[in-house]
């Protein structure tokens, strides 16, 4: 087994009366790629919030590279968000102003890094997603597929740990969304970054090395098997 | 249909409510700041009308009466005296202000100047009139602090001999009606036209844009309707009623509020005087159509936003690279520019024509500002964009390239009225002006009065040297003495006893009209200033919060992913501050710069710390106005379940 990367313990979060998460356990590996299912208000966005650091536990710690990341400041844990964490949600993350690789290399700019170094480090990103040629344009001359490789792009470009990514083909056609997937696996893993992706798809799961399922609060692992049974990669 | 409007303004939900309310704020200001227009206009015409009478229509055959306007001074201040005598044909009419025409010898004074009459030493003041029988009523005034005198005189009379220097000749009247507003009235009402121009162009502009707001926020729900099958009548006929219904508030709302402003408007002070209540609420026709055609003005422009969603049910808002703007606007505004320059110098030998022309290229150069304002605005943002080195710069430059109309929108009354106010400002002379050591005195009569006049000159001013002018009906005497206000009036007060409607007039009384003038327009540009501020600081908060609810997803994803609030607080500041400096700050400088020819002609100097205060005011508000906005930014950044809708 590599390296433990991201690790929440007994995690619990409470919205009013109800329970999103009853004392979860959950740990990521250098390099791995792990899908959190379940149904509509199971709890699973909530997890992916908790573990990323958008929202604190009620009780439980999040623990990334053996640092506990719960207990820092909003502040921290932006910059924490901005710096170690990537992210990807189903649609909308893009700058409409901006041309794409602008909003790739957007982080950097807002890190700190000059403007010229970070947009020859965001086309580098065009190539290899297979962008080439898509760098000055508006996300509004996009299709849905491009704007994801592009929001990827954006949430690799700083080298994260752990990329999160939210129903990233929920807005996308089955053939885009396929596509996306082994993109989105083949990136991360080559560049050793951890993936936690929500879905409620077991199809968009199966790209996944490990599948765990949070219901009524509570996570369990599915073994692959299970999964692989209802679905196959690219089959849906 | 309204029915069906009315519930889905009720139901839009917390943000469906906000961009209604965005609507609101921005048809309720409108509506305030053009009533406040219409009535600048309607209360020059009220002032006008009570000027009207001492401006009197000649009764040829008819005459019962002869009438006489002369302008007399006190205490540096500025009395209109209206002589009066009955021709013995017919019954005189009455006068405003007064239960009976005067007889010979009676003296009715308006209220201030009865109270002047009765706080000054009666040499200085009261003995020019002897026993007053009567104070005049409000509509002998053309204001309430006017200093009006109407003496009662006989037809023979030398008050009613020759022209006087200031005012009207004796003129045959049986009426009071007047020709209309006096002359400087009639200069006024043309100022407020101007300013009307210059203040509503701009309200219209960003009441336009306010209304697509609501158009905007619902989009995609009206796409929704045509998908299930609602027709384009019926999805326009929805969006007007539901964009109307919100304007009908926002326009009853901003009359009310413009009601509830007028005690404190009233207090701008013009021709030295505040003004009346009444004189500021506009007639009920125009309060009523101003309520009537601003909401429909804003359903004509929602109809104007709703085309796209008409045309296609599946219309969704795409962005794209913007078409660029001709670099030919910017040819056309310095081709003006070089031929104001080169004409400006023959304006000034060119009388009526020349101030024609010069008022027709000014108009001209404003509309050239207007076609270059959005050019200048995409440069800016592809010159900031380029040079950036921070990520809340780009931000900031490529909206401005973006979208250069809506920023242009959003500061074009502050450029133009910062084009008018570089212009006065540089052209109005200060108020503070060191005072003459001596005055030139100036005495208009009819010959057989030389004689009285002079020998009560030599006894008043012995020192004084006299010269005696012959016109053409009348003498003028002239002779220079020290400029001591008290003791000229005392001159004034001995000279009505020695000749009955004599006038002494000094050269700084000559000047007190041009300078009376010249101070209320340099306070019509600042109130100017202000309402142009005003739009820009409203306009700047409404497009500031729709930008944010149009983004919101979008920031709230940045904020998840951990780019902080103040970046994009950064970069919505430079958004404000980049275009408005450059250019506000430049329309100004072309107003200076097309201003300096006639300030060296005519020595013309200052007047432009006023305009910097309020330049400098004006941008702090709106980067308020800005900033007012950042609690909306950060209630949409903490929301961190965000769901497209």
């Amino acid at each position: 087994m590599t390296e433990e990367v991201m690790s929440g313990r007994g995690l619990v979060k409470n919205f009013g009366s109800t329970t999103a998460l009853a004392g979860v356990d959950f740990t990521v590996h250098r390099g791995e790629t792990v899908a959190i299912m379940g149904p509509s208000g199971s709890g699973k966005s909530t997890l992916l919030h908790c573990l990323a650091g958008i929202m604190r536990p009620d009780s439980g710690e999040v623990n990334l590279m053996g640092q506990r990341i719960d207990s820092l400041s909003e502040t921290q844990r932006s910059r924490l968000r901005r710096t170690r964490f990537g992210f990807l949600f189903q649609f909308g993350q893009l700058l409409p102003e901006l041309s794409a690789e602008e909003n790739v290399a957007l982080p950097m700019l807002l890190d700190g890094s000059d403007k010229s170094g970070a947009l020859q480090a965001a086309r580098a990103w065009f190539s290899s997603l297979g962008l080439s040629g898509l760098e000055r344009r508006r996300p509004g001359e996009l299709s849905g597929g491009q704007a994801q490789r592009v929001a990827l792009a954006r949430a690799l470009v700083t080298g994260p740990i752990v990329l999160f990514a939210d129903e990233p083909t929920g807005a996308l056609d089955q053939a885009s969304g396929a596509e996306t997937m082994q993109t989105l696996i083949k990136a991360t893993k080559g560049q050793g970054s951890s993936l936690v992706l929500v879905t409620h798809d077991a199809n968009i799961a199966a790209y996944c090395d490990r599948v765990v399922e949070v219901r009524d609060g509570k996570l369990t692992s599915l073994s692959a098997p299970a999964v692989a049974a209802t679905a196959q990669p690219g089959v849906w | 249909m309204t029915k069906l409007a009315w519930m889905l303004l009720r139901g839009g939900g917390k943000r469906g409510l906000l961009s209604s309310a965005l609507t609101f704020v921005a048809v309720a200001v409108t509506t305030a700041l053009i009533m406040f227009t219409i009535a600048g206009n309607f209360a020059f015409n009220e002032r006008g009308e009570r000027s009207a009478w001492r401006n009197p229509v000649e009764a040829v055959d008819t005459a019962t009466a002869i009438q006489a306007t002369k302008t007399d001074f006190v205490a540096d201040q500025t009395i209109v005296t209206v002589y009066l005598a009955a021709t013995g044909d017919g019954t005189p009419p009455i006068p405003p202000g007064m239960s009976a025409f005067p007889k010979p010898g009676e003296v009715w004074l308006s209220a201030p100047l009865h109270n002047l009459a009765e706080d000054l030493p009666a040499d200085q003041l009261a003995e020019r009139y002897g026993a007053i029988s009567g104070v005049l009523g409000d509509e002998a005034a053309i204001h309430s602090t006017e200093l009006v005198a109407v003496i009662g005189v006989t037809p023979d009379s030398p008050a009613l001999a020759g022209p006087p220097v200031n005012g009207y000749a004796a003129t045959g009247i049986s009426d009071f009606d007047g020709q209309g507003a006096s002359d400087t009235y009639r200069q006024y009402q043309a100022y407020m036209l101007i300013a009307t121009v210059l203040m509503v162009v701009p309200l219209l502009v960003f009441g336009g844009a306010a209304a697509r707001l609501t158009v905007a926020r619902r989009d995609q729900r009206l796409a929704a309707l045509r998908l299930i099958g609602a027709t384009p009548g019926q999805v326009v006929r929805l969006t007007v009623a539901e964009a109307m219904l919100t304007a009908v508030a926002g326009a009853v709302v901003g009359t009310a509020g413009y009601a509830l402003a007028i005690p404190l408007l009233r207090h701008i002070e013009i021709d030295g005087a505040t003004w009346y209540l009444s004189d500021l609420w506009p007639a009920w026709w125009a309060v009523a159509a101003t309520i009537a055609v601003i909401p429909l003005l804003v359903g004509i422009s929602a109809v104007i936003g709703l085309r796209r969603v008409v045309i296609s049910p599946l219309g969704v808002a795409r962005r794209h690279t913007p078409p660029g703007l001709r670099a030919v606007r910017l040819l056309v505004l310095v081709a003006l520019i070089v031929a104001f320059l080169v004409m400006s110098q023959r304006f000034i030998g060119m009388g009526a024509a020349g101030l024609t022309l010069m008022v027709t290229m000014l108009g001209a150069t404003l509309w050239a500002i207007n076609l270059v304002g959005p050019w200048v605005v995409g440069l800016i943002g592809k010159i900031t964009a380029g040079l950036a080195r921070r990520g809340s710069t780009l931000l900031a430059g490529r909206r401005l390239a973006d979208d250069p109309r809506s920023v242009w929108r959003a500061i074009a009354g502050i450029a133009l009225t910062g084009f008018v106010a570089g212009f006065i400002g540089v052209l109005l002379p200060d108020q503070v002006e060191s005072p003459a050591a001596d005055v030139v005195v100036s005495i208009q009569m009819p010959d057989d009065e030389v004689e009285a006049v002079s020998g009560y000159v030599s006894e008043a001013m012995t020192d004084a040297e006299i010269s005696i002018m012959d016109w053409d009906d009348s003498t003028v005497l002239e002779f220079t003495t020290a400029a001591d206000t008290a003791e000229l009036d005392r001159f004034r007060s001995g000279l009505a006893a020695v000749s009955e409607g004599s006038v002494a007039i000094t050269d700084i009384d000559f000047n007190r009209f041009t300078d009376q003038l010249l101070y209320d327009i340099r306070t019509g540009v600042l109130v100017v200033m202000a309402v142009s501020i005003l739009i820009a600081m409203v306009s700047t908060a409404v497009a500031g919060a729709s930008s944010i609810l149009d983004r919101r997803q979008t920031y709230s994803l940045m904020h998840l992913a951990g780019t902080p609030m103040k970046v994009l607080n950064a970069a919505r500041r430079k958004e404000t501050l980049i275009p408005l400096v450059i250019l506000g700050g430049g329309a100004i400088a072309v107003g200076v710069t097309l201003a300096l020819p006639f300030a060296a002609g005519q020595g013309f100097q200052g007047g432009a710390f006023g305009l910097l205060l309020t330049a400098s005011l004006g941008l702090l508000g709106i980067l308020g106005a800005s900033a007012a906005t950042r609690p909306l930014l950060a209630s949409v950044m903490r929301d961190t379940t965000p769901r497209p809708d």
